[in-house]
Protein backbone atom coordinates (compact mmCIF):
# COMPACT_ATOMS: atom_id res chain seq x y z
CA UNK A 1 0.00 0.00 0.00
CA UNK A 2 2.60 2.40 1.31
CA UNK A 3 4.64 1.08 -1.82
CA UNK A 4 2.19 1.99 -4.59
CA UNK A 5 1.36 5.70 -3.15
CA UNK A 6 5.54 6.20 -3.01
CA UNK A 7 5.63 4.94 -6.34
CA UNK A 8 4.80 8.42 -8.07
CA UNK A 9 6.77 10.27 -5.82
CA UNK A 10 9.46 8.79 -6.65
CA UNK A 11 8.80 8.73 -10.23
CA UNK A 12 9.12 12.57 -10.62
CA UNK A 13 12.07 12.46 -8.03
CA UNK A 14 13.98 10.38 -11.21
CA UNK A 15 12.05 11.70 -13.64
CA UNK A 16 13.55 15.20 -12.45
CA UNK A 17 16.98 14.63 -13.17
CA UNK A 18 16.48 12.77 -16.07
CA UNK A 19 14.54 16.37 -17.35
CA UNK A 20 17.30 18.25 -16.76
CA UNK A 21 19.61 15.66 -18.60
CA UNK A 22 17.86 15.82 -21.71
CA UNK A 23 17.47 19.54 -21.46
CA UNK A 24 20.83 20.23 -21.84
CA UNK A 25 21.82 17.81 -24.14
CA UNK A 26 19.22 18.84 -26.72
CA UNK A 27 20.08 22.35 -25.99
CA UNK A 28 23.08 21.74 -26.45
CA UNK A 29 22.91 19.09 -29.91
CA UNK A 30 20.29 22.20 -31.18
CA UNK A 31 23.70 24.65 -31.52
CA UNK A 32 25.54 22.16 -33.59
CA UNK A 33 22.20 22.33 -35.88
CA UNK A 34 23.27 23.96 -39.26
CA UNK A 35 23.19 27.88 -38.82
CA UNK A 36 25.32 29.18 -42.03
CA UNK A 37 24.63 31.54 -44.77
CA UNK A 38 21.62 29.57 -46.56
CA UNK A 39 18.84 29.56 -44.06
CA UNK A 40 19.86 33.06 -42.86
CA UNK A 41 16.90 34.03 -44.66
CA UNK A 42 14.95 37.48 -43.44
CA UNK A 43 10.85 37.30 -44.72
CA UNK A 44 10.69 40.34 -46.70
CA UNK A 45 8.56 43.29 -44.46
CA UNK A 46 5.33 43.32 -46.89
CA UNK A 47 5.13 39.56 -46.12
CA UNK A 48 5.82 40.13 -42.01
CA UNK A 49 3.25 42.70 -41.85
CA UNK A 50 -0.07 40.21 -43.07
CA UNK A 51 1.38 37.37 -41.20
CA UNK A 52 2.00 39.31 -37.60
CA UNK A 53 -1.41 40.14 -38.02
CA UNK A 54 -2.08 43.38 -35.76
CA UNK A 55 0.42 42.60 -33.67
CA UNK A 56 2.91 44.91 -35.50
CA UNK A 57 4.75 46.95 -33.82
CA UNK A 58 5.52 43.76 -31.06
CA UNK A 59 6.72 41.95 -34.51
CA UNK A 60 9.02 45.18 -35.02
CA UNK A 61 10.42 44.96 -31.25
CA UNK A 62 11.14 41.35 -31.68
CA UNK A 63 12.55 41.32 -34.82
CA UNK A 64 15.02 44.24 -33.88
CA UNK A 65 15.86 42.33 -30.18
CA UNK A 66 17.03 39.34 -32.50
CA UNK A 67 19.20 40.89 -34.26
CA UNK A 68 20.97 43.30 -30.96
CA UNK A 69 20.89 39.23 -29.71
CA UNK A 70 22.42 38.05 -32.44
CA UNK A 71 25.15 40.61 -32.88
CA UNK A 72 26.04 40.69 -28.99
CA UNK A 73 26.48 36.80 -29.34
CA UNK A 74 29.30 37.48 -31.91
CA UNK A 75 31.09 39.59 -29.95
CA UNK A 76 32.89 36.64 -27.63
CA UNK A 77 34.53 35.09 -30.98
CA UNK A 78 37.90 34.76 -31.23
CA UNK A 79 38.27 34.41 -35.32
CA UNK A 80 38.80 37.27 -37.93
CA UNK A 81 36.20 39.07 -39.70
CA UNK A 82 34.63 38.26 -35.92
CA UNK A 83 31.44 39.27 -38.29
CA UNK A 84 31.07 37.58 -41.45
CA UNK A 85 29.76 39.44 -44.90
CA UNK A 86 26.66 37.30 -45.31
CA UNK A 87 25.80 38.01 -41.18
CA UNK A 88 26.43 41.90 -41.57
CA UNK A 89 23.39 41.29 -44.51
CA UNK A 90 21.35 39.64 -42.21
CA UNK A 91 21.45 41.83 -39.20
CA UNK A 92 20.81 44.73 -41.99
CA UNK A 93 17.89 42.41 -43.67
CA UNK A 94 16.52 42.05 -39.86
CA UNK A 95 16.00 45.87 -39.10
CA UNK A 96 15.02 46.50 -42.80
CA UNK A 97 12.36 44.37 -41.49
CA UNK A 98 11.94 45.41 -38.21
CA UNK A 99 11.59 48.84 -39.33
CA UNK A 100 9.16 47.92 -42.08
CA UNK A 101 6.61 46.70 -39.71
CA UNK A 102 7.04 49.75 -37.43
CA UNK A 103 9.01 52.62 -39.24
CA UNK A 104 9.14 54.93 -36.64
CA UNK A 105 10.62 52.49 -34.18
CA UNK A 106 13.65 54.41 -33.46
CA UNK A 107 16.07 51.96 -32.07
CA UNK A 108 16.60 49.73 -34.87
CA UNK A 109 17.57 52.78 -36.64
CA UNK A 110 20.20 53.54 -33.91
CA UNK A 111 21.87 50.22 -33.49
CA UNK A 112 21.94 49.68 -37.43
CA UNK A 113 23.92 53.25 -37.81
CA UNK A 114 26.23 52.17 -34.56
CA UNK A 115 27.46 48.96 -36.47
CA UNK A 116 26.92 48.37 -40.20
CA UNK A 117 28.52 51.65 -40.60
CA UNK A 118 31.69 51.41 -38.70
CA UNK A 119 32.35 47.84 -38.45
CA UNK A 120 29.81 46.13 -41.32
CA UNK A 121 30.89 49.31 -44.47
CA UNK A 122 27.34 48.77 -45.10
CA UNK A 123 27.25 52.61 -45.26
CA UNK A 124 25.01 53.53 -48.21
CA UNK A 125 22.75 50.69 -47.37
CA UNK A 126 22.69 52.15 -43.50
CA UNK A 127 21.71 55.66 -45.20
CA UNK A 128 19.08 54.57 -47.42
CA UNK A 129 17.76 52.84 -43.78
CA UNK A 130 18.20 55.94 -42.42
CA UNK A 131 16.53 57.84 -45.10
CA UNK A 132 13.05 55.69 -44.35
CA UNK A 133 13.38 56.80 -40.84
CA UNK A 134 13.75 60.36 -41.46
CA UNK A 135 11.49 60.16 -43.58
CA UNK A 136 8.37 58.95 -40.90
CA UNK A 137 10.37 60.33 -37.93
CA UNK A 138 10.02 63.81 -39.20
CA UNK A 139 10.22 65.59 -35.65
CA UNK A 140 13.90 63.69 -34.86
CA UNK A 141 16.85 65.46 -36.00
CA UNK A 142 19.28 62.79 -34.84
CA UNK A 143 18.31 60.33 -38.25
CA UNK A 144 19.53 63.04 -40.78
CA UNK A 145 22.22 64.08 -38.36
CA UNK A 146 23.68 60.50 -38.71
CA UNK A 147 23.20 60.74 -42.46
CA UNK A 148 25.05 63.84 -42.64
CA UNK A 149 28.03 62.12 -40.83
CA UNK A 150 28.14 58.71 -42.27
CA UNK A 151 27.90 61.02 -45.96
CA UNK A 152 30.99 62.96 -45.05
CA UNK A 153 32.78 60.39 -42.74
CA UNK A 154 33.07 57.51 -44.91
CA UNK A 155 31.49 58.48 -48.49
CA UNK A 156 33.03 61.75 -49.10
CA UNK A 157 29.98 63.61 -49.69
CA UNK A 158 30.07 66.93 -47.84
CA UNK A 159 27.68 68.48 -50.21
CA UNK A 160 25.10 65.82 -49.39
CA UNK A 161 25.98 65.53 -45.84
CA UNK A 162 25.69 69.51 -45.39
CA UNK A 163 22.03 68.89 -46.98
CA UNK A 164 21.21 66.25 -44.44
CA UNK A 165 22.68 68.49 -41.73
CA UNK A 166 20.50 71.37 -43.12
CA UNK A 167 17.25 69.14 -42.86
CA UNK A 168 18.39 67.96 -39.43
CA UNK A 169 18.70 71.77 -38.39
CA UNK A 170 15.11 72.33 -39.24
CA UNK A 171 13.66 69.62 -36.59
CA UNK A 172 13.18 71.09 -33.26
CA UNK A 173 16.33 70.82 -30.97
CA UNK A 174 18.51 70.29 -33.74
CA UNK A 175 19.25 73.86 -34.77
CA UNK A 176 22.94 73.87 -33.74
CA UNK A 177 23.37 71.36 -36.87
CA UNK A 178 23.54 74.59 -39.32
CA UNK A 179 26.87 75.80 -37.84
CA UNK A 180 27.99 71.85 -38.27
CA UNK A 181 26.68 72.27 -41.97
CA UNK A 182 28.48 75.52 -42.88
CA UNK A 183 31.52 73.99 -41.26
CA UNK A 184 31.54 71.23 -44.24
CA UNK A 185 30.50 73.65 -46.67
CA UNK A 186 33.60 75.28 -46.30
CA UNK A 187 35.46 72.14 -46.31
CA UNK A 188 37.14 72.19 -43.31
CA UNK A 189 39.68 69.17 -41.67
CA UNK A 190 38.36 65.56 -42.16
CA UNK A 191 39.74 64.66 -38.71
CA UNK A 192 38.55 68.02 -36.92
CA UNK A 193 34.99 67.69 -38.45
CA UNK A 194 34.59 64.03 -37.28
CA UNK A 195 35.70 64.92 -34.03
CA UNK A 196 33.35 67.29 -33.52
CA UNK A 197 30.49 65.13 -35.07
CA UNK A 198 31.27 62.68 -32.48
CA UNK A 199 31.60 64.62 -29.69
CA UNK A 200 28.15 66.05 -30.89
CA UNK A 201 26.67 62.39 -30.80
CA UNK A 202 28.48 61.86 -27.24
CA UNK A 203 26.18 64.94 -25.59
CA UNK A 204 23.01 62.75 -26.61
CA UNK A 205 23.78 59.90 -25.80
CA UNK A 206 22.80 57.87 -22.32
CA UNK A 207 23.86 54.55 -23.05
CA UNK A 208 26.76 53.16 -21.25
CA UNK A 209 28.42 50.78 -23.46
CA UNK A 210 27.20 52.26 -26.74
CA UNK A 211 29.09 56.08 -25.08
CA UNK A 212 31.92 53.52 -24.42
CA UNK A 213 32.24 52.89 -28.38
CA UNK A 214 32.38 56.46 -29.55
CA UNK A 215 34.91 57.53 -26.68
CA UNK A 216 36.73 55.01 -28.22
CA UNK A 217 36.44 56.15 -31.26
CA UNK A 218 36.61 59.50 -30.04
CA UNK A 219 39.92 58.84 -28.93
CA UNK A 220 41.47 57.54 -31.73
CA UNK A 221 40.31 60.11 -33.76
CA UNK A 222 42.16 62.85 -31.31
CA UNK A 223 45.16 61.05 -31.64
CA UNK A 224 44.96 61.14 -35.48
CA UNK A 225 44.27 64.88 -35.16
CA UNK A 226 47.27 65.62 -33.39
CA UNK A 227 49.52 63.55 -35.73
CA UNK A 228 47.97 65.24 -39.04
CA UNK A 229 49.10 68.42 -36.89
CA UNK A 230 52.54 67.53 -36.30
CA UNK A 231 52.98 65.75 -39.86
CA UNK A 232 51.59 69.48 -41.29
CA UNK A 233 54.79 71.08 -38.64
CA UNK A 234 56.95 69.34 -40.06
CA UNK A 235 56.43 69.84 -43.39
CA UNK A 236 56.34 73.87 -43.18
CA UNK A 237 59.86 73.50 -41.04
CA UNK A 238 61.47 71.04 -43.30
CA UNK A 239 59.47 71.55 -46.70
CA UNK A 240 59.53 67.76 -47.07
CA UNK A 241 56.77 64.63 -45.90
CA UNK A 242 58.10 62.96 -42.64
CA UNK A 243 57.77 59.28 -44.44
CA UNK A 244 57.34 57.44 -40.68
CA UNK A 245 56.21 58.99 -37.34
CA UNK A 246 59.26 58.20 -35.63
CA UNK A 247 60.95 61.29 -37.63
CA UNK A 248 58.50 63.22 -35.39
CA UNK A 249 59.37 62.44 -32.20
CA UNK A 250 63.17 62.92 -33.49
CA UNK A 251 62.72 66.50 -33.93
CA UNK A 252 61.00 67.03 -31.30
CA UNK A 253 57.61 67.67 -32.91
CA UNK A 254 55.89 65.39 -30.43
CA UNK A 255 57.65 63.86 -27.34
CA UNK A 256 55.52 60.55 -27.76
CA UNK A 257 53.49 58.69 -30.80
CA UNK A 258 49.35 58.26 -28.87
CA UNK A 259 48.28 54.83 -28.18
CA UNK A 260 45.60 53.73 -30.77
CA UNK A 261 42.72 52.53 -28.71
CA UNK A 262 41.42 50.23 -31.03
CA UNK A 263 44.98 48.19 -30.45
CA UNK A 264 46.72 49.38 -33.64
CA UNK A 265 49.15 51.46 -34.47
CA UNK A 266 49.44 55.17 -36.04
CA UNK A 267 51.65 55.16 -39.16
CA UNK A 268 52.16 57.86 -42.08
CA UNK A 269 50.55 56.65 -45.37
CA UNK A 270 52.04 57.23 -48.55
CA UNK A 271 50.13 60.23 -49.62
CA UNK A 272 51.37 61.69 -46.14
CA UNK A 273 48.09 61.12 -44.52
CA UNK A 274 47.96 59.67 -40.76
CA UNK A 275 46.05 55.86 -40.76
CA UNK A 276 46.22 53.06 -38.38
CA UNK A 277 46.80 49.65 -38.87
CA UNK A 278 43.37 49.17 -36.87
CA UNK A 279 41.63 51.02 -39.63
CA UNK A 280 39.27 51.92 -36.20
CA UNK A 281 37.78 48.72 -36.05
CA UNK A 282 38.36 47.06 -32.71
CA UNK A 283 41.74 44.58 -32.63
CA UNK A 284 41.63 43.40 -29.20
CA UNK A 285 38.84 41.08 -28.25
CA UNK A 286 38.35 42.48 -24.63
CA UNK A 287 37.94 46.26 -26.13
CA UNK A 288 34.04 46.06 -27.24
CA UNK A 289 32.59 43.76 -24.92
CA UNK B 1 -37.83 45.22 -23.82
CA UNK B 2 -37.64 43.72 -20.61
CA UNK B 3 -36.91 40.30 -21.80
CA UNK B 4 -34.99 41.33 -24.08
CA UNK B 5 -32.42 42.95 -20.55
CA UNK B 6 -32.99 39.84 -19.18
CA UNK B 7 -31.07 37.53 -20.97
CA UNK B 8 -28.47 40.27 -21.65
CA UNK B 9 -28.27 40.31 -17.98
CA UNK B 10 -28.06 36.45 -17.64
CA UNK B 11 -25.63 36.08 -20.31
CA UNK B 12 -23.65 38.37 -18.71
CA UNK B 13 -23.49 36.92 -15.59
CA UNK B 14 -23.05 33.43 -16.93
CA UNK B 15 -20.22 34.78 -18.69
CA UNK B 16 -18.51 36.18 -15.69
CA UNK B 17 -19.23 32.65 -13.82
CA UNK B 18 -17.27 31.33 -16.45
CA UNK B 19 -13.46 29.81 -15.51
CA UNK B 20 -12.24 30.57 -18.51
CA UNK B 21 -12.19 34.37 -17.43
CA UNK B 22 -9.55 33.43 -14.81
CA UNK B 23 -7.38 31.58 -17.08
CA UNK B 24 -7.61 34.74 -19.13
CA UNK B 25 -6.93 37.39 -16.75
CA UNK B 26 -3.64 35.21 -14.98
CA UNK B 27 -1.88 35.08 -19.16
CA UNK B 28 -2.64 38.80 -18.87
CA UNK B 29 -1.15 39.33 -16.34
CA UNK B 30 1.88 37.08 -17.03
CA UNK B 31 1.95 39.08 -20.45
CA UNK B 32 2.60 42.38 -18.54
CA UNK B 33 5.20 40.79 -16.48
CA UNK B 34 6.72 40.04 -19.68
CA UNK B 35 6.61 43.81 -20.63
CA UNK B 36 9.03 44.67 -17.70
CA UNK B 37 11.47 42.36 -18.80
CA UNK B 38 11.32 43.05 -22.61
CA UNK B 39 11.27 46.80 -21.83
CA UNK B 40 14.78 46.83 -20.07
CA UNK B 41 16.42 45.03 -23.04
CA UNK B 42 15.46 48.28 -25.18
CA UNK B 43 18.10 50.91 -25.83
CA UNK B 44 16.21 53.89 -26.32
CA UNK B 45 12.65 53.66 -27.12
CA UNK B 46 11.86 51.97 -23.93
CA UNK B 47 8.42 53.98 -23.68
CA UNK B 48 7.29 52.70 -27.49
CA UNK B 49 8.13 48.71 -27.30
CA UNK B 50 6.01 49.33 -23.15
CA UNK B 51 3.20 50.54 -25.02
CA UNK B 52 3.52 47.41 -27.84
CA UNK B 53 3.76 44.74 -25.35
CA UNK B 54 1.35 46.18 -22.86
CA UNK B 55 -1.64 47.19 -25.54
CA UNK B 56 -0.85 44.02 -27.46
CA UNK B 57 -1.53 42.00 -24.47
CA UNK B 58 -4.96 43.35 -23.50
CA UNK B 59 -5.65 42.96 -27.15
CA UNK B 60 -4.92 39.03 -27.58
CA UNK B 61 -6.29 38.35 -24.18
CA UNK B 62 -9.32 40.10 -25.27
CA UNK B 63 -9.38 38.05 -28.50
CA UNK B 64 -9.28 34.88 -26.55
CA UNK B 65 -11.66 35.77 -24.25
CA UNK B 66 -14.20 36.46 -27.38
CA UNK B 67 -12.96 33.15 -28.86
CA UNK B 68 -13.39 30.83 -25.84
CA UNK B 69 -16.44 32.80 -23.64
CA UNK B 70 -18.39 34.58 -25.91
CA UNK B 71 -18.79 31.77 -28.48
CA UNK B 72 -19.60 29.24 -25.83
CA UNK B 73 -22.79 31.90 -24.38
CA UNK B 74 -24.42 31.63 -27.61
CA UNK B 75 -23.49 28.17 -28.80
CA UNK B 76 -23.85 26.23 -25.43
CA UNK B 77 -27.55 26.42 -25.72
CA UNK B 78 -27.55 25.40 -29.06
CA UNK B 79 -25.20 22.26 -28.39
CA UNK B 80 -26.68 21.16 -25.05
CA UNK B 81 -30.49 21.77 -26.81
CA UNK B 82 -31.37 24.52 -23.72
CA UNK B 83 -32.45 26.68 -26.54
CA UNK B 84 -35.53 24.77 -26.66
CA UNK B 85 -36.33 25.76 -23.14
CA UNK B 86 -35.91 29.71 -24.13
CA UNK B 87 -37.39 29.53 -27.36
CA UNK B 88 -41.10 28.40 -25.36
CA UNK B 89 -40.54 31.03 -23.31
CA UNK B 90 -42.88 34.65 -24.76
CA UNK B 91 -39.66 36.05 -26.45
CA UNK B 92 -38.82 35.91 -29.38
CA UNK B 93 -35.85 34.45 -31.68
CA UNK B 94 -34.42 38.28 -32.01
CA UNK B 95 -35.12 39.52 -28.85
CA UNK B 96 -33.02 36.25 -27.66
CA UNK B 97 -30.15 37.25 -30.20
CA UNK B 98 -29.79 40.61 -29.46
CA UNK B 99 -30.55 40.17 -25.53
CA UNK B 100 -27.63 37.52 -26.18
CA UNK B 101 -25.37 40.06 -27.96
CA UNK B 102 -25.65 43.07 -25.56
CA UNK B 103 -25.01 40.60 -22.47
CA UNK B 104 -21.32 39.96 -24.35
CA UNK B 105 -20.82 43.33 -25.52
CA UNK B 106 -21.21 44.05 -21.92
CA UNK B 107 -18.76 41.51 -20.89
CA UNK B 108 -16.69 42.51 -23.25
CA UNK B 109 -16.33 46.23 -22.16
CA UNK B 110 -16.10 45.40 -18.63
CA UNK B 111 -12.84 42.95 -19.22
CA UNK B 112 -11.55 45.25 -21.50
CA UNK B 113 -11.75 47.78 -18.23
CA UNK B 114 -10.08 45.02 -16.25
CA UNK B 115 -7.31 44.36 -19.25
CA UNK B 116 -6.55 48.24 -19.31
CA UNK B 117 -6.07 48.09 -15.84
CA UNK B 118 -3.62 45.58 -16.58
CA UNK B 119 -2.08 47.40 -19.02
CA UNK B 120 -2.17 50.97 -17.82
CA UNK B 121 -0.59 49.68 -14.32
CA UNK B 122 2.58 47.55 -17.01
CA UNK B 123 2.86 51.00 -18.73
CA UNK B 124 3.38 52.84 -15.19
CA UNK B 125 5.24 50.29 -13.56
CA UNK B 126 8.06 50.86 -16.79
CA UNK B 127 7.59 54.55 -17.00
CA UNK B 128 8.48 54.22 -13.54
CA UNK B 129 12.01 52.33 -13.76
CA UNK B 130 12.85 54.47 -16.87
CA UNK B 131 11.18 58.39 -16.67
CA UNK B 132 13.58 59.77 -18.94
CA UNK B 133 12.51 57.17 -22.20
CA UNK B 134 8.89 58.36 -22.57
CA UNK B 135 9.47 61.50 -24.64
CA UNK B 136 6.48 61.40 -26.50
CA UNK B 137 3.76 59.50 -24.40
CA UNK B 138 0.16 60.11 -23.58
CA UNK B 139 -2.26 58.52 -21.61
CA UNK B 140 -5.47 59.36 -23.59
CA UNK B 141 -3.94 57.81 -27.07
CA UNK B 142 -3.63 54.48 -24.95
CA UNK B 143 -6.99 55.23 -23.97
CA UNK B 144 -8.41 55.76 -27.24
CA UNK B 145 -6.46 52.82 -28.30
CA UNK B 146 -7.98 50.10 -26.44
CA UNK B 147 -11.39 51.86 -26.95
CA UNK B 148 -10.49 51.28 -30.46
CA UNK B 149 -9.66 47.45 -29.48
CA UNK B 150 -12.86 46.72 -27.48
CA UNK B 151 -15.01 47.86 -30.47
CA UNK B 152 -13.61 45.32 -32.90
CA UNK B 153 -13.99 43.02 -30.26
CA UNK B 154 -17.69 43.51 -29.98
CA UNK B 155 -17.66 43.05 -34.03
CA UNK B 156 -16.57 39.79 -33.72
CA UNK B 157 -18.64 38.73 -31.17
CA UNK B 158 -21.06 40.03 -33.19
CA UNK B 159 -19.79 38.16 -36.56
CA UNK B 160 -19.25 34.88 -34.42
CA UNK B 161 -23.15 35.15 -33.54
CA UNK B 162 -23.95 35.31 -37.63
CA UNK B 163 -21.77 31.94 -37.73
CA UNK B 164 -23.67 30.40 -34.80
CA UNK B 165 -27.09 31.55 -35.99
CA UNK B 166 -26.65 28.68 -39.12
CA UNK B 167 -23.76 26.42 -37.65
CA UNK B 168 -24.74 23.19 -35.42
CA UNK B 169 -21.52 23.52 -33.38
CA UNK B 170 -20.04 25.85 -31.15
CA UNK B 171 -16.59 24.06 -32.66
CA UNK B 172 -17.30 25.11 -36.61
CA UNK B 173 -18.58 28.85 -35.13
CA UNK B 174 -15.22 29.07 -33.35
CA UNK B 175 -13.05 27.99 -36.60
CA UNK B 176 -15.10 30.49 -38.68
CA UNK B 177 -14.55 33.19 -36.29
CA UNK B 178 -10.79 32.45 -36.22
CA UNK B 179 -11.07 32.67 -40.15
CA UNK B 180 -12.50 35.69 -39.63
CA UNK B 181 -10.37 37.57 -37.26
CA UNK B 182 -7.49 36.18 -39.44
CA UNK B 183 -8.65 37.43 -42.80
CA UNK B 184 -10.28 40.56 -40.73
CA UNK B 185 -6.45 41.86 -39.62
CA UNK B 186 -4.69 41.08 -42.91
CA UNK B 187 -7.23 41.83 -45.37
CA UNK B 188 -5.75 45.36 -45.77
CA UNK B 189 -2.33 44.61 -46.87
CA UNK B 190 -2.98 41.65 -48.72
CA UNK B 191 -5.42 43.90 -50.69
CA UNK B 192 -2.31 46.30 -50.74
CA UNK B 193 -0.01 43.75 -51.71
CA UNK B 194 -1.82 42.39 -54.61
CA UNK B 195 -2.24 45.76 -55.70
CA UNK B 196 0.94 46.87 -55.89
CA UNK B 197 3.06 43.17 -55.67
CA UNK B 198 6.44 44.50 -57.07
CA UNK B 199 6.96 45.78 -53.45
CA UNK B 200 7.61 42.12 -52.33
CA UNK B 201 8.57 40.70 -55.65
CA UNK B 202 5.50 38.47 -56.13
CA UNK B 203 3.31 38.76 -59.22
CA UNK B 204 -0.46 37.15 -58.32
CA UNK B 205 -3.19 35.98 -61.01
CA UNK B 206 -5.95 38.26 -61.71
CA UNK B 207 -8.08 35.45 -60.43
CA UNK B 208 -6.17 35.95 -56.51
CA UNK B 209 -6.86 39.89 -57.10
CA UNK B 210 -10.39 39.55 -57.79
CA UNK B 211 -10.93 37.35 -54.76
CA UNK B 212 -9.18 39.79 -52.51
CA UNK B 213 -11.14 42.13 -53.54
CA UNK B 214 -14.29 40.89 -52.77
CA UNK B 215 -13.31 39.40 -49.45
CA UNK B 216 -12.11 43.22 -48.96
CA UNK B 217 -15.72 43.81 -48.71
CA UNK B 218 -16.96 40.79 -47.54
CA UNK B 219 -14.94 40.59 -44.33
CA UNK B 220 -14.89 43.31 -41.35
CA UNK B 221 -11.35 45.65 -42.09
CA UNK B 222 -10.27 44.76 -38.08
CA UNK B 223 -7.14 46.88 -39.26
CA UNK B 224 -8.90 50.51 -38.69
CA UNK B 225 -9.01 49.72 -34.86
CA UNK B 226 -5.54 48.89 -34.82
CA UNK B 227 -3.63 52.19 -33.61
CA UNK B 228 -1.22 50.34 -31.11
CA UNK B 229 1.86 51.66 -33.20
CA UNK B 230 0.96 55.04 -33.91
CA UNK B 231 -0.37 55.16 -30.37
CA UNK B 232 3.06 53.93 -29.34
CA UNK B 233 4.73 57.10 -30.66
CA UNK B 234 2.20 59.42 -29.80
CA UNK B 235 1.25 60.27 -32.97
CA UNK B 236 -2.63 60.93 -32.85
CA UNK B 237 -5.06 60.30 -35.59
CA UNK B 238 -7.25 62.60 -36.93
CA UNK B 239 -11.00 63.75 -35.41
CA UNK B 240 -12.08 62.35 -38.26
CA UNK B 241 -10.82 59.08 -38.64
CA UNK B 242 -12.04 58.42 -35.12
CA UNK B 243 -15.43 59.28 -36.06
CA UNK B 244 -15.48 57.37 -39.19
CA UNK B 245 -13.95 54.10 -37.50
CA UNK B 246 -16.75 53.82 -34.73
CA UNK B 247 -19.36 54.34 -37.48
CA UNK B 248 -17.79 51.95 -39.34
CA UNK B 249 -17.64 49.57 -36.51
CA UNK B 250 -21.15 50.00 -35.32
CA UNK B 251 -22.61 49.66 -38.75
CA UNK B 252 -20.75 46.67 -39.43
CA UNK B 253 -21.60 45.28 -35.85
CA UNK B 254 -25.75 45.84 -36.39
CA UNK B 255 -25.61 44.67 -39.99
CA UNK B 256 -24.00 41.00 -38.62
CA UNK B 257 -26.45 40.86 -35.84
CA UNK B 258 -29.34 41.84 -38.22
CA UNK B 259 -28.50 38.71 -40.47
CA UNK B 260 -27.93 36.58 -37.65
CA UNK B 261 -31.50 37.75 -36.49
CA UNK B 262 -32.81 37.04 -40.16
CA UNK B 263 -30.65 33.41 -40.31
CA UNK B 264 -31.56 32.67 -36.76
CA UNK B 265 -35.18 33.14 -37.15
CA UNK B 266 -35.73 31.33 -39.98
CA UNK B 267 -33.82 28.38 -39.03
CA UNK B 268 -35.63 24.84 -37.88
CA UNK B 269 -34.74 23.15 -34.78
CA UNK B 270 -34.56 19.62 -35.35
Amino acid sequence: MIIRRALPIILVLLLIPVHILTLSTVSNKRKTLHQGEDVAYVIPGPLLKITSLEYDGLASDFLFLKALVYYGGTLNRSERPRVKDWEWRWIYSTLQASTDLDPYFYDPYYFANAILTWDGNMVRETNSLLAKGSRYRDWDWMLPFFMGFNSFYFLHENGRASEYLMEGAKRPGGEALASLALRLAVKGNRTENAIIFLQEILKRTKDIATRKEYETRLEALQGIHVLEGAVNTFKDKYGKQPSELKELLAVGIISQIPEDPYGGEFYIDKDGSVKTTSDLRSMKKTKNN
Amino acid sequence: MIQLWSVAAITFKEGLRNRAMYGISILALLMMVANLLISSMIMQEVGKVAVDMALSSASFAGLLLVLFVGINLLAKDLDRKTIYMVLSRPISRSQYIVGKFLGIALLIIVSMALLSLFAAASIYLVKLNTPGYFPRFSWSLVGLSLAFNTLALILLAALSFLFASFTSTSFISLMLTIVAYLIGNSINDVKALVEAPQGAGIAPSPVIVKVVQIAYYMFPNLSFFDIKTQVAHGIAPSGSYVFWTVSYGLVYTSLAVAIACAVFSKREFP
